[in-house]
């Protein structure tokens, strides 16, 4: 079976590849023959066209390095906050049962509702950006990682205390490891919901960055393509940084952990 | 009983002297009343926001059932067309290998992204946030349903295929079922993305909606409704997506643990 | 037609290699291959030229190391995948396909899990045209004949692994076929529900007359059972010999005919 498998795995880039010629060929064409309003949904090759004209790559540059800057920032220090807060919940009874409660109760309200009291504490500028993008991170990150310690096996410990390991040693070498993968998981959540936070944050409240690029094209009445244009890019953008922790992950765990 | 109340105690008192903290840190002026509007303040915005409403004549009630609705809307619809349509893909390998990279890329946009590009379509109106719900749900919905009709254990389509099912039928009485765990694993997760959306999309061009709620009384220099409008939304997130967790287990009570169908 | 198959099966000849008397084969497999196909285009032997005879009512177990296509050879009797080269026949009859008078038990329980027990079981008769009520009271029977009509509305999550593969011989059976094929049904169970499986499935064998093939890692678990013993031996997969095994039953394992064939299977595995 196996082999077979791998045979699959040549043709589905194949096919795949088809498949999207197939579809942006469709885009064009439709817009092409008038089947779409070209003024409200623009063929791909009028929408590089347009922002071709319209952008410069120095102001693509800078608003994509914003928010990059902006998305990373919040995203690493979200992640690392979440991952310490998880696993100490996890690892210290007193310490979880006081900050789980706090934390159920804040989880499912959804990162860009926290938006306007952002802007209350810390102002329009950068800070209220990073603060949603942390949260975005921090919530899914900080509950897989609870989860995770939760659900170490208890002989795993057990093993590591009859080599004399206990306390943090135990903790550092066993216990964390061990509740990785769990954690992992969460990061990749935890960046898909940064990143989709950032665009909102962009939208909302910014004056610089790909999703202020986007949306300012459209206060200004600027061309439907620059704006078709910019979605792409941050879709395509959102594709390639996940794809990349992906890889960062499976390099960190993938070869004790199967997936 | 006694244990669960033991057990309750300490998150309790813990919150009870957050709470008292912070009412004490704005009386004595540690915190400004703006930024951490004290309990006292919040008790009566809710009184306000319940009666009055904000802005005059617009209950809290009234705003939930808008961002309610229109959140009900774009996912029913994300459903209707996401689940037939998975199926369906799920079911021929072909079309799922022709189509897996361009859903792949269309879940990756940023589905507030296309806000920009709605509004030139259907105007700043209902429909522009519906769409918006939608799209979201859409491609969450149906990636998992495709996912969980194409990763079906494989031993128990043999198993079936010993009693000579084939085709139509082993889909409908084997494949079907075995995928419906992920199908509601995807239900949920699309309920979040859909709670996600409307709060942003309600943030723009609109004053009636939760989303527009807490930004409006912002402007206003009311945080004390900020704050009670976050803590409604997150209120009815968590009250729909319990209720379809026991929707699930009605339904499958064959499947044991839910969250281990995660992939 | 029922009573001289189990003569010959005890005859001296049956165990000749490669083959068993002709004009009783019920399963005759004839220089069966199965390649896989590689992605770089490469083909990867996996079973080469097959010969083997299986008599009517006859327990055949096949034993080898992992990867020497015991499972696979399991998988095309039941028509679950195809044979690249060379044929298999039941009852004169060649294998297309499944349901061909063919129940098959598998590694991992294989029940549905949204199926209760006796729902499972039923499952069996999907093709039949039974009505409902008569597909549950036949599925019932068969639960009772595995000693399970007290678990009949349990999911299968509900169930210790034992229970779970009673279910799985009882929804092999459904159909009443005439050849049960088994791949390592009881590898994952414990050693004394092993047991009791194991002289459950006799029972049965006995009292309703099928011809079983079993497949097994496990030495004394073949010689428990089995009137013939198939070695394979891997790379690519192939019979290397074949052992009838004339004891009596009920089998001991202290036996001392038990443990000379035990030594001489050894010997012939780890070489």
């Amino acid at each position: 079976m196996k082999p077979l498998s791998r045979l699959s795995a040549a043709s589905d880039l194949t096919l795949g590849l088809i498949g999207a010629i197939l579809a942006v060929a469709a885009w064009e064409i439709s817009a092409r023959t008038g089947l779409v309003d070209p003024a409200i949904f623009p063929s791909p090759s009028l929408a590089i066209r347009a922002a071709a004209e319209r952008l410069t790559a120095e102001t693509v540059a800078d608003n994509l390095f914003w928010s990059l800057l902006r998305v990373f920032s919040g995203f690493l220090l979200g992640a690392l906050a979440g991952a310490a807060v998880g696993i100490a919940a996890g690892w210290y009874r007193g310490f979880g049962a006081i900050a789980r409660p706090l934390i159920e109760l804040l989880r499912p309200i959804p990162p860009l509702a926290w938006i306007p009291l952002a802007i209350i504490w810390f102002g329009l500028g950068e800070p209220s950006k990073f603060f949603i993008i942390f949260l975005g991170a921090f919530f899914p990150v900080v509950t897989a990682a609870y989860q995770g310690m939760r659900s170490i096996d208890p002989m795993l410990l057990k093993a590591a205390q009859t080599f004399g390991l206990s306390g943090v040693p135990l903790l550092l070498r066993v216990a964390v490891p061990a509740a990785a993968p769990d954690l992992a998981t969460g990061v990749r959540i935890g960046w898909g919901l940064s990143f989709g936070v950032l665009v909102a944050a962009e939208l909302i409240a910014a004056d610089r960055g790909l999703g202020y690029m986007i949306i300012n094209e459209r206060n200004t009445g600027g061309s439907v393509g620059v704006i078709v244009v910019g979605i792409l890019l941050i879709g395509a953008l959102n594709l390639i940084t996940d794809a990349a922790i992906g890889a960062a992950i499976k390099r960190w765990i993938g070869r004790w952990h199967g997936a | 009983m006694t244990r669960k109340l033991v057990q309750a105690l300490p998150p309790l008192a813990a919150f009870t002297v957050l709470l008292l903290l912070w009412e004490a840190g704005v009386r004595y002026g540690f915190l400004k009343p703006y930024q951490f509007p004290p309990v006292s303040r919040i008790a009566r915005g809710f009184v306000e926001l319940s009666t009055t409403g904000f802005p005059t004549g617009v209950s809290i009630w009234s705003h939930a059932l808008t961002t309610i609705l229109r959140v009900l809307q774009g996912y029913g619809a994300a459903l209707a067309l996401a689940i037939p349509l998975g199926l369906v893909i799920g079911a021929l390998p072909v079309v799922d290998k022709l189509t897996a990279p361009l859903i792949v890329f269309c879940r990756s946009v940023a589905t507030l992204s296309l806000l920009p590009l709605v509004i030139v379509w259907f105007g700043a109106g209902e429909l522009t946030k519906v769409f918006l719900i939608g799209y979201g749900c859409f491609w969450v919905m149906l990636s998992n349903v495709i996912a969980g009709v194409r990763y079906v254990d494989p031993t128990l389509v043999r198993a079936a295929r010993t009693f000579g099912l084939k085709g139509l039928e082993l889909y409908r009485s084997v494949v079907l079922p075995a995928a419906l765990p992920r199908i509601f694993a995807g239900a949920r997760m699309a309920l979040g993305v859909g709670f996600m959306v409307i709060v942003g999309a309600e943030m723009i061009g609109t004053i009636e909606g939760l989303g527009a709620l807490i930004m409006e009384a912002r402007t206003f220099y009311r945080s004390e409704i900020t704050i009670i409008g976050m803590l409604v939304i997150g209120l009815i997130g968590f009250t729909i997506s319990a209720g379809l967790m026991a929707l699930e287990r009605a339904m499958l009570p064959w499947a044991g643990n839910l969250d281990r169908v995660r992939r | 037609m029922s009573q001289s198959p189990v003569m010959e099966r005890r005859s001296p000849d049956a165990g000749v290699e490669g083959h068993g008397p002709a004009e009783t084969a019920f399963i005759r497999i004839d220089g069966a291959r199965k390649v896989f196909t590689q992605r770089s285009g490469g083909a990867v032997p996996v079973l080469d030229n097959v010969d083997l005879a299986i008599a009517e009512n006859e327990f055949v177990s096949f034993i080898g190391r992992s990867g020497c296509g015991k499972t696979t050879l399991l998988n095309m009797i039941a028509g679950l995948e195809d044979v690249s080269a060379g044929r298999i026949a039941i009852a004169g009859k060649v294998v297309t396909g499944p349901g061909q008078g063919q129940g098959v038990v598998f590694q991992q329980h294989a029940l549905f899990p949204w199926l209760t027990a006796v729902d499972n079981v039923a499952f069996g008769f999907h093709k039949s045209g039974l009505a409902k009520a008569e597909r549950r009271r036949r599925a019932l029977d068969l639960l009772a004949l595995v000693g399970l009509e007290a678990a009949a509305g349990r999911y299968p999550r509900e169930m210790s692994g034992g229970m779970q593969q009673r279910v799985s011989i009882a929804r092999a059976l459904a159909l009443d076929p005439q050849i049960l094929l088994m791949d390592e049904p009881f590898g994952a169970l414990d050693e004394l529900t092993r047991i009791e499986l194991q002289q459950e499935l006799l029972r049965i064998w006995e009292a309703r007359r099928k011809t079983i093939v079993f497949v097994t890692h496990s030495i004394s678990e073949a010689l428990m059972l089995s009137d013939r013993i198939v070695l394979l031996a891997p790379n690519p997969g192939r019979i290397k010999r074949i052992f009838p095994v004339d004891l009596p039953r009920p089998r001991l394992r202290t036996d001392p005919g038990f443990n000379a064939l035990y030594q001489a299977i050894w010997n012939e595995l780890s070489t």
